[in-house]
């Protein structure tokens, strides 16, 4: 069936609007409500409709604008090193592992998601503490003579609990994106004289890149509004952008908080139309699809 | 379905009469609220574990609890978006917080007439007296909308095989000695205002009431914390419960900011940690159940003031004394001893406990404010601490 067929038929359209609407009252409303709560103005412990820029203000000339930075770098470095990592761990399950075990390796993946997320990442806190199981080895083996403290409470430990919490999730588009690659292109590259790494730069990366920056979304999202991991791992109120509006929240600063996810969001969004103007999304689903 | 209404419209009307002509045949002026069943918000230390049994022989009703956040804008956030105003009757967290509560016309103020237990409560006249700062964890401008539930006086915990003795000062949390291996609580309105205890004490900063800075003042108190922060005196600001006691448990710190309860569960864990019996005071504080605004009958009215009176009886004071380690009301500890009800061990650690928090109310300090004139400031100076 063709789309201009779908398009003329009335219960197609039916069906459709039901899932479109609640896309929007789910997503669109919130987000729009949150724009413009962020330039209304805080009285006392309401707000009162208007337009003042007062918590913009407020944010970009205060100490939450350095937490703005901060996350920005720490998303931007945390997404390129769990990058780096996803797409070593998907090419070896594409391209290495057998199919039969490409399934189980997958679903090895997903286990760590099967505990909660916030157990996880106290369980990190435990290990890498001063008298925790990996000082006590390397104390053990005499690799050390003290304990070493910034395992814990540290820009390590922030980074290392980003990677467990976002770096599966990262591998799944990548995964997809390289399945989705025609062999024989591979094999034209080969069969042309090019050496593997050159095939790999040539064709493979180019062809993956959508799913690259599939994943690159996942990661850069999620470290950038991360909250608990920074709360338990990262030390002497070390603070990302999820922190900063929860904080905002406890005294009941709507507008500011809201001043603040709308930053957020916007950087998002910025970040899904450069997606969209550099990829095209219809080819890489299709592919993947099998279409 | 019609069906399946019907029978249990019978069932319940049925239950409800008789138990309405038992409650009316005991204690007539109770008959109106019998087989209501009240809906307690609580914080997780206000439950006796689901033992609800005397209020519910005495009354006929029932008590349904839930959980319920203690930040400020979780409590807010339930109540208002939540539809926590028409499904929780009663909610009971740490008081002070009935400025937001009040203007946002999500509690109601109290008729303590209605409360036979409030007149004979000695804790209630000391401590919560009008006028007073106690009086701000239960009233605002000067209505009584909470009734005290628990009540404690907080310091600082310590290591003592760590520290090499006894520490009685919160200047152990800025002491160099301890450098890196100190901890301070994620809230402005407890480290903070402790700190500003200890600065006031050791005569640092000129402050006039550490319970309710000026701009200037909890700005002077951050620009000494973040030299602190600088010099890499503290570890780690924490944030939940679990996680304090982990830092003890596992000395990752050896001095910390926290309540009391994280030292009872780290000993628990076999660690020999101490709550600090400072000289410059306690940060003193109060939970408080607050009937909460909303389209209610007159028996459920009735009956959410009798969970209320419940919950100021000696009875309900010592079992939460005994599970939760703060000190209740005045007669718990002799109920203990006298009801059959507890043993003799769990009776004389509720006198212990009761006799300890005592004497920290005796000994003073500051009263927390949970919502301080510039609680704005107060936020906008952690962010730039926590920055820093």
């Amino acid at each position: 069936m063709s789309l201009a067929v779908k398009r003329r038929d009335p219960a197609a359209l039916v069906l459709l609007a039901g899932p479109v609407l609640l896309c929007a009252l789910a997503i669109i409303v919130p987000l729009v409500l949150t724009l413009v709560v962020s330039f209304w103005e805080r009285k006392m412990i309401g707000m009162q409709p208007g337009f003042t820029l007062t918590s913009y203000g407020l944010f970009f000339e205060g100490a939450r604008f350095s937490v703005l930075r901060r996350s920005f770098f720490v998303a931007i470095s945390s997404t390129l090193i769990m990058l780096l990592i996803a797409y070593a761990v998907a090419y070896l399950i594409t391209f290495r592992l057998k199919p039969s075990r490409t399934r189980i390796f997958l679903f090895l993946l997903s286990v760590p998601f099967l505990v909660n997320y916030v157990i996880r990442t106290f369980a990190w806190a435990y290990l890498l503490g001063r008298t925790g199981p990996v000082n006590q080895f390397l104390l053990d083996l005499g690799v050390i003579n003290q304990p070493l403290d910034w395992l814990l409470f540290s820009d390590f430990a922030v980074y290392l609990g980003l990677i467990a919490a976002y770096m599966p999730f990262m591998v799944y588009p990548i995964w997809l994106s390289l399945s989705a690659i025609d062999k024989r292109l591979i094999e034209a590259s080969w069969m042309l004289g090019e050496a593997p790494l050159q095939t790999f730069l040539r064709v493979v990366l180019p062809l993956s890149l959508p799913g690259v920056f599939a994943a690159a979304i996942f990661g850069f999202v999620g470290a950038f509004g991360e909250v608990a991991v920074s709360q338990i791992l990262g030390g002497v109120g070390y603070q990302l952008m999820g922190n900063a509006i929860t904080s905002s929240l406890d005294v009941l600063n709507y507008p500011m908080a809201a001043a603040m996810s709308t930053v957020v969001v916007g950087c998002m969004l910025i970040m899904l139309l450069l997606w969209l103007r550099f990829f095209d999304l219809r080819l890489f689903l299709g592919k993947v699809l099998g279409r | 379905m019609t069906i399946m209404l019907k029978a249990v419209s019978r069932r319940t009307v049925l239950k409800s009469a008789a138990i309405g002509a038992a409650a009316f045949g005991l204690r007539p002026d109770l008959a109106l609220a019998a087989g209501q069943t009240v809906t307690l918000a609580d914080i997780g230390v206000g439950d006796p574990n689901g033992d609800w049994s005397t209020y519910t022989k005495e009354t006929g009703n029932t008590v349904n609890v839930v959980s319920i956040g203690n930040g400020p804008s979780a409590v807010l956030n339930q109540l208002i978006a939540g539809g926590g105003r028409q499904s929780y009757d009663i909610i009971n967290i740490v008081g002070g917080m009935q400025n937001p509560l009040v203007e946002n016309d999500l509690i109601v103020p109290l008729d303590v007439s209605r409360l036979k237990n409030w007149q004979n409560n000695a804790y209630i006249a000391e401590y919560f007296k009008p006028g007073s700062k106690g009086f701000d964890f239960i009233g605002y401008e000067g209505t009584i909308y909470g009734v005290p539930t628990v009540l404690q006086g907080d310091s600082f915990a310590y290591l003592p095989e760590k520290t090499g003795g006894t520490l009685d000062s919160y200047g152990a949390l800025f002491d160099p000695k301890f450098k890196g291996f100190v901890a301070l609580e994620d809230n402005y309105t407890t480290a903070g205002q402790k700190t500003a205890l200890y600065l006031k004490s050791a005569g640092l900063t000129e402050i006039n009431d550490p319970s309710d800075m000026s701009k200037e003042e909890i700005a002077k108190v951050v620009d000494f914390l973040i030299e602190k922060k600088k010099e890499g005196q503290f570890r780690v600001i924490w944030s939940s419960f679990e996680q304090a006691v982990n830092l003890l448990v596992n000395q990752e710190v050896y001095v910390m900011d926290c309540w009391e309860p994280m030292v009872f569960a780290a000993k628990a864990k076999g660690v020999d940690a101490v709550y600090a019996k400072p000289k410059e005071g306690y940060l003193l504080w109060a939970m408080a159940a607050y009937l909460v605004k909303g389209d209610r009958s007159p028996e459920k009215i009735e009956a959410s003031y009798q969970l209320l009176d419940y919950m100021l009886s000696p009875e309900y004071g010592a079992m939460i004394t005994s599970l939760r380690g703060y000190m209740t009301n005045p007669q718990a500890p002799a109920f203990a001893a006298q009801s059959d009800k507890f043993d003799e061990a769990t009776a004389k650690r509720i006198a212990e406990i009761d006799a300890g928090v005592k004497e920290k109310f005796e000994a003073g300090g500051t009263w927390q404010a949970r919502w301080p004139t510039n609680i704005e400031t107060y936020e906008e100076e952690w962010q730039r601490f926590k920055a820093a």
